[in-house]
């Protein structure tokens, strides 16, 4: 006999509110839906209320984790349409939050993924590595998330050489407890048994859906706007794009382990090579000619989309934010298909959900 | 560095653009939209070619066809947000009923972004009381 079960909008198992429904034979899902919209802001209208510089602050608070992403996906758009040029010390430090960002970020949710299986050692032994990065952009920006590093032409603070150091200890401290972890989810039978084989999104259906970021890298789609469309400094750094084939949960963790590394690649590279000069244009109200972009920006979930149009006035005409969990959230109900009930609220956190992003 | 690259196109155009790029492995990044100054409805659909994102828009049509059956999610789930937000009707296209709107704004009672913000704010008062 079938059976139909709600989960959410608010519930243990979920980072944010979503609603799911399962329909279920016995302990096996068979079908299911997922509804969003419970953290709607109406931040693209709003946006349309504000000048250049007070939408840097508001869609710095479309989400709290990729709270770098979404004003530096938004300052490139604005800085394309004005044809300004961010001088290289400023784009470098750009680059540098937003490394910093994915590390804390991807060791946040493989905390989270551990909690799920029920490997609450693991998650607390993560988080405590995640809190040095956290400590790090607080001592950088003054603030563990909503950074306010990003202006329009540049960045807002400096980083001298002292913190210059205090990073690259970081980083170096970092090292063991990476590697742990990394042994941890290569090789230990726990970790394995809950989560090898869960939630499988092969690649065709991955690439038929349009997913992105590391949960389409782990199901084989090599897709990284890093690489593919190179913006601000990243062309000059040297790293790879990891991407795993088994598109299972396990292989969407691991793929996060393994970015993790690559971004403290780019972040040494940038601090070792910091151009001398200025870190930005200066913070005035730029004039912004009317015209339209499309900027994107390889987020920690992936590609953060903000389309602006300007009239040639002093706000908005439009902007449309599009997040990565609007092209991940999507493959959920697939993935939870001929599962476990007892892994759903694991497979729906494995695609790293921001439904506040998606909401917006 | 990123390259942006606007087109005009017809709404019978919509359809055969979206299976030329499908057939040529270009993914759809995103179908955004807008109403312009003279109160008319504007969609772009923005594919990702190379580093370049290139935007086909289609202006002062109230109903589209759907691309879900060639895009699929990727699709779908933009088209059923513009319908939310602008009203644009999507012809083929499997509404599920709602996505980011509450209910009581479905149907013409919402249509957030050709809504008046202060006539929005009225109404979520009134809904409030």
């Amino acid at each position: 006999m079938g059976y139909t079960i709600p989960i959410g909008p608010y519930h243990p198992s979920l980072e944010e509110p979503i609603h799911a429904k399962l329909y279920t034979e016995g302990e096996v899902i068979k079908d299911a839906e997922v509804f969003i919209g419970y953290n709607h802001r109406g931040i693209e209208k709003l946006a349309t209320e504000r000048n250049f510089i007070q939408t840097l602050t508001l869609v710095e608070r479309v989400c709290g984790i990729c709270s770098h992403s979404h004003p530096f996906a938004y300052a490139m758009a604005i800085e394309n349409i004005a044809q300004m040029e961010v001088p290289k010390r400023g784009q470098y430090i750009r680059v540098i939050m937003a490394e910093l960002e994915r590390l804390h970020s991807h060791y946040l949710w493989i905390g989270l993924a551990c909690h799920l299986i029920g490997y609450d050692s693991l998650f607390m032994y993560v988080w405590d590595a995640r809190e040095r990065i956290m400590d790090i952009l607080e001592e950088i920006s003054g603030n563990r998330v909503n950074y306010g590093m990003v202006i329009i032409g540049g960045s807002r603070r400096d980083i001298d050489d002292e913190k210059r150091k205090k990073i690259l200890n970081m980083l170096d401290d970092l090292i063991e407890p990476h590697n742990r972890m990394k042994d941890i989810f290569l090789n230990d039978k726990t970790a394995a048994l809950r989560t090898k084989g869960v939630g499988v999104l092969p690649k065709d259906v991955a690439e038929r859906m349009g997913t992105i970021g590391p949960h389409a890298r782990a199901s084989g789609v090599n897709v990284d706007v890093r690489k593919d469309a190179p913006y601000s400094c990243y062309d000059e750094f040297d790293f790879n794009v990891p991407v795993l084939n088994e598109g299972d949960v396990w292989a969407r963790v691991v793929v996060r382990v393994l970015e993790i590394e690559e971004s403290i690649k780019i972040i040494k590279q940038a601090l070792e090579n910091l151009p001398e000069g200025p870190i930005n244009l200066g913070n005035k109200l730029p004039k912004v000619p009317a015209g339209e972009f499309t900027a994107r920006h390889e987020a920690p979930r992936g590609q953060v989309v903000y389309y602006v149009v300007t009239d040639g006035g002093q706000t908005n005409y439009r902007i449309s934010i599009h997040v990565p969990t609007f092209k991940t959230a999507p493959t959920v109900p697939y993935m939870l298909k001929n599962n476990t009930i007892a892994d759903a609220g694991l497979i729906i956190a494995s695609i790293d959900p921001c439904f506040s992003c998606l909401d917006r | 560095m990123q390259e942006f690259k606007s087109f005009e196109i017809k709404k019978e155009e919509i359809v055969p653009l979206a299976k030329k790029m499908k057939e040529n492995g270009h993914r759809l990044v995103m179908i955004h939209g807008f109403v312009d100054k003279e109160g008319k409805h504007v969609v772009n659909y923005q594919y990702e070619v190379g580093n370049c994102i290139e935007s086909y828009t289609v202006k002062g049509e109230d109903t589209l066809p759907s691309i879900s059956e060639i895009y699929d999610v990727a699709a779908s789930w933009p088209e059923e947000e513009l319908y939310e937000l602008m009203g644009v009707k999507f012809e083929g296209l499997n509404m599920r009923g709602r996505l980011f709107l509450p209910d009581t704004m479905l149907e013409g009672q919402g249509h957030i972004l050709v809504t008046p913000l202060d006539e929005l704010r009225k109404k979520t008062l009134k809904e409030g009381e």
